[in-house]
């Protein structure tokens, strides 16, 4: 038990991602105002996003571009690149998401004049 | 050419979809043409397609050139190939449906409805055919944020059911992706193929129980499958009555294809994970859906409402068929799935005249329309067979597969779990055809005139295809046996 609650800090990245990915589902579940819920989700998005780029860190290693052509290639001296290009396209999809979800806000709001979701049932029903 | 045959089939709808904003800002009625054409070329691309991989096998598309583990792949093989048949149909079908019930019900956002339309379908191309797992992420997004936009388009209360399937979906896709990531850190690769070579020497790691747990709840959230089903019926109900059809029959299907694709494709289906064997867990999960979507369904009284939970318990049958693990059963989950998609196409069609043309939305109301309705109470009839699943529909042959093959498996479970749901679909068929024909609420004077050519067509054709997949499907069964298998099965 002990050692696993080292283990956990051993790792302070995947502790932050874990922290910030509950909190976002948390402000999600929890507040009623539409806005806040998309900013959680936008919090778990970005935890997501958080772990693909940790897990790719390395110590002592530079940018993926060959230092030399002549010597042969060490791995260990270059971060892996992939990891950041998904990264990217995740930021895309993310954003892109969240645009659609701010245009929905601002739909709701116009038709029920409120963005809190209890209010928007009563005048639902 | 033909190697280039995936590729075309995409950027057809895409290129169309960017440009359509720009050529329709002056001439807004061109957009109905444009998509028709689109989709209809995207017909015949996918038939010339599915002839040409039928004939000299699964095509593999390297893009920019860059092969396999490298590059990102996209492979046509027989299984993405029939399934984009019925898409591009479907999606045809789905069109051609719009006109009549467009003008009001689109609030007049016609030429966003139809890019909507058009990046929807690119993006479900892109999900059948991609072979890489972030690849797969990226089109599932695009498919998903065209859809939130796509239930949204025409406002009202569709806005608040958008905004949850927004929030919901985005969290599936979250959680996927987070899946994923567990993957390529434990294999270093994202490549289907190649992730495939490596997994089975990694069986005990912890990281890739993790990441399968994230990638199936994820995709479950995707396809609606039981305990994560909440956003599908008001998505669906409330939507535009146009667009519900295409959602409806193309969207939960196509996130179950990705499923398999990593169930068999990926993974080993054999595959026994701390001691749990993978397979057996869909069959269970599909089970229950099975049961608990028909028995929902039961209790509406809302039309689409019905026909949405309808849709989710036969998600729950075809993982089922999926489920059991040997050939017959893979096939009749294959072609369940494809007989579910015209099935729920034309259900929806069928709601979608029920109130555009005769203004009825609930099992009361339907008895008014009564003897004045021939098309509408004849495709009711034919679907309703189909959906139960009587001999000379494509639902019994689907049905029948799945059943020897859970009978083969000795799974009989399975095989209970069908026979349940199949009642229960009877159950809420039964109640709409005695809404129908026993005339038991009071009969209004109106007389409503003739239908509209596209809603005969639309409604025709769906009842013609559930009729045809039957008569022939075993022509189909033994195409999808000899081209949609799995490797190494």
């Amino acid at each position: 038990m002990v050692d696993a609650i080292f283990a956990v800090f051993q790792r302070p990245n995947f502790l932050t991602f874990v922290i910030i990915f509950l909190w976002g589902f948390y402000v999600m579940v929890t507040r009623y105002n539409l806005v806040k819920k998309l900013i959680g989700m936008y919090l778990v998005q970005t935890s997501v996003i958080f772990f693909l780029v940790s897990i790719s860190a390395k110590k002592g290693a530079t940018v993926p571009v060959l230092l030399s052509t002549t010597e042969p290639v060490q791995a260990a001296s270059y971060a892996n690149p992939l990891p950041h290009v998904l990264t990217l396209t995740a930021i895309v999809v993310g954003v892109a998401t969240l645009g659609v979800g701010l245009a929905l806000c601002a739909a709701i709001y116009r038709k029920y004049g409120s963005l809190d979701e209890q209010e928007i049932l009563e005048k639902i029903e | 050419m033909s190697h280039q045959l995936p590729a075309i089939l995409f950027l057809l709808p895409l290129f169309a979809a960017i440009s359509m904003p720009v050529v329709c800002l002056k001439h807004r009625h061109w957009s109905k043409p444009i998509s028709l054409t689109i989709l209809a070329a995207m017909v015949l691309v996918s038939i010339l397609n599915l002839h040409n991989v039928v004939n000299h096998g699964e095509v593999r598309y390297a893009f920019s050139g860059w092969t396999a583990p490298l590059g990102i792949e996209w492979v046509a093989d027989g299984l993405a190939s029939v399934i984009l048949v019925l898409l591009s149909v479907l999606g045809l079908l789905g069109v051609v449906f719009t006109g009549p019930t467009s003008p009001k019900a689109l609030g007049g956002r016609i030429v966003h409805y139809y890019t909507l339309i058009l990046l929807f379908f690119s993006a479900l191309t892109g999900i059948v055919f991609a072979r890489d797992l972030f690849n797969l992420f990226v089109f599932l997004e695009v498919a998903a944020i065209s859809s939130y936009a796509l239930i949204g388009v025409a406002g009202g209360r569709a806005l608040f059911a958008a905004f949850r399937y927004l929030i919901l979906g985005t969290i599936g896709a979250s959680i996927y992706l987070l899946g994923v990531s567990y993957l390529y850190a434990v294999t270093g690769t994202l490549n289907m193929a190649d992730m495939a070579d490596k997994l089975p020497f990694l069986l005990g790691s912890k990281a890739l129980v993790g990441g399968l747990l994230f990638i199936f709840i994820g995709l479950g959230i995707k396809m609606a499958l039981v305990p994560f089903h909440a956003w599908m019926p008001e998505a669906y109900a409330y939507a535009p009555d146009s667009v519900s059809p295409i959602l409806a029959s193309l969207l939960t299907k196509i996130a179950l294809l990705a499923w398999v694709r990593i169930i068999y494709w990926v993974l080993n289906a054999s595959i026994v994970v701390y001691g749990i064997p993978i397979l057996l867990l869909v069959a269970v999960l599909g089970a229950l859906a099975a049961v608990i979507g028909a028995s929902l369904a039961l209790a509406q009284r809302d039309l689409k409402m019905m026909f949405a939970y309808g849709g989710i318990s036969h998600i729950g049958i075809i993982l089922i068929g999926i489920g059991q693990g040997n050939q017959t059963g893979f096939v009749g989950g294959i072609f369940y799935l494809l007989n579910d998609a015209v099935m729920q196409a034309a259900l929806f069609f069928l709601a979608g005249v029920a109130f555009c043309h005769y203004g009825v939305r609930t099992i009361d109301d339907i008895g008014r329309v009564g003897k004045q309705a021939p098309w509408l109470t004849g495709s009711l009839v034919v679907i309703a067979l189909g959906m139960v699943g009587l001999p000379p529909t494509g639902g019994f042959f689907g049905k029948w597969n799945i059943i020897l093959g859970a009978l083969e498996a000795d799974n009989y479970v399975s095989v209970a779990a069908v026979v349940l749901s199949t009642l229960l679909t009877l159950a809420y068929f039964v109640k709409l055809l005695e809404g129908i024909f026993c005339q038991t609420s009071t009969r209004l004077d109106v007389q409503f005139g003739e239908i509209p050519l596209s809603f005969k067509m639309t409604l025709g054709v769906t009842s013609a295809a559930i009729m045809l997949l039957g008569l022939f499907s075993s022509p189909i069964v033994q195409l999808l046996l000899n081209h949609a298998l799995p490797p190494r099965f």
